[in-house]
């Protein structure tokens, strides 16, 4: 009877603790090593963000042109799990516009809001004069694609992803591949 | 005579070479191709002592050589993390980048971790973000 009673008393304990759990909410560095799991996190796009933005800098297409305009492409994700490629592809055009050497012209995916954004303008609500014209918008002369592909093993209690991400800047007039770059990460983790 | 004149040679080049410029020293203000302004520095030792910043838990992994060169207007830098220890090491660095007025020329970078084998080399490299960025340091903290 005794040991049933204490491990009825132990359960209630545990349950009540377990309740009162304290729950903590710290701010942390955003810029720190994140290693919570080896799935695609924060410290990955940043590294690969940094190092092809400072690679393409280096490119000399676009050291000694004269700020040339490049347009984003998709970043396909060849990779086994979902991946926001466009929060890379962001995050290269921050760091290189901030750089001051290249501009941007507006990609496929904010075409749609810039042409309505005309239109609206054209309409009969605005004053003629200080109204956005149609037919002047600028065309990028170079557009900038890649992709990033995964290699992901697994055994018992060890598993090891590879990332890699591959970009590349092609001359739209040309279709001159202008400057290439990769960046691999390696992560392994493993259990006990 | 001739051996007169031969000593009065051999001292003349004596003290010409005592005036050469010493290599990686030949601008004011650079040491090997670094920016150093009025810091004395006169070793790779003194560079790297000047341009390092142990950040957090302390790395066994230390600097041991720097080199900076200039790639258009930016600054491009190659410094050399040595492993003497008989086990694998892992830590994180990162640049840190100073305009012409001594203030941050770019946000604070993020960590870069990267693991050195026992006993090795690791040779990290870098260009300035932007050509306001005249000067740099290299932060290191253990992740271990």
């Amino acid at each position: 009877m005794k040991p049933a009673r204490t491990l009825a008393l132990a359960v209630i304990v545990s349950a009540a603790l377990a309740g009162c759990a304290k729950e903590t909410t710290r701010y942390g560095d955003s810029r720190g090593v994140e290693t919570v799991t080896n799935q695609f996190g924060s410290t990955d796009l940043q590294l690969m963000a940094e190092s092809m933005a400072r690679s393409m800098n280096q490119a000399p297409i676009i050291a000694s042109a004269n700020l040339p305009i490049v347009t984003v492409q998709e970043v396909r994700n060849k990779t086994s799990e979902y991946i926001d490629t466009r929060a890379i592809t962001d995050s290269i055009r921050s760091e290189l516009q901030k750089g001051g050497k290249v501009r941007f012209a507006v990609d496929q995916a904010a075409m749609n809001q810039q042409v309505e954004e005309l239109k609206r303008q054209q309409s009969d609500l605005y004053a003629k004069d200080s109204a956005a014209e149609m037919g002047r918008m600028v065309g990028a002369q170079y557009r900038l694609e890649g992709n990033i592909v995964s290699i992901v093993k697994q055994v018992k209690d060890t598993k090891d992803v590879y990332y890699k991400l591959n970009l590349q800047l092609w001359n739209i007039r040309n279709g001159l591949l202008e400057w290439s770059d990769e960046k691999e990460i390696r992560k392994t983790t493993t259990r006990g | 005579m001739k051996n007169w004149k031969w000593m009065v040679t051999a001292a003349a080049l004596a003290a010409l070479a005592g005036c050469a410029t010493k290599k990686g020293f030949e601008v004011p203000g650079y040491a090997f191709g670094c920016p150093v302004g009025d810091t004395k520095v006169s070793s790779m030792d003194d560079l790297v002592k000047a341009k390092t910043v142990n950040e957090g838990r302390r790395s066994t992994v230390q600097a041991t050589e720097m080199r900076c060169a200039r790639t258009g207007d930016l600054l491009k830098i190659d410094a050399n993390l040595n492993n003497d220890s008989k086990s694998v090491k892992r830590m994180s660095y990162k640049f840190r980048w100073i305009d012409r007025e001594g203030m941050r020329a770019w946000e604070e970078e993020s960590w870069k971790p990267v693991m050195l084998y026992d006993n090795s080399n690791l040779m990290i490299n870098t260009v300035s973000p932007t050509n306001k960025a005249v000067d740099f340091r290299l932060i290191l903290r253990s992740d271990e």
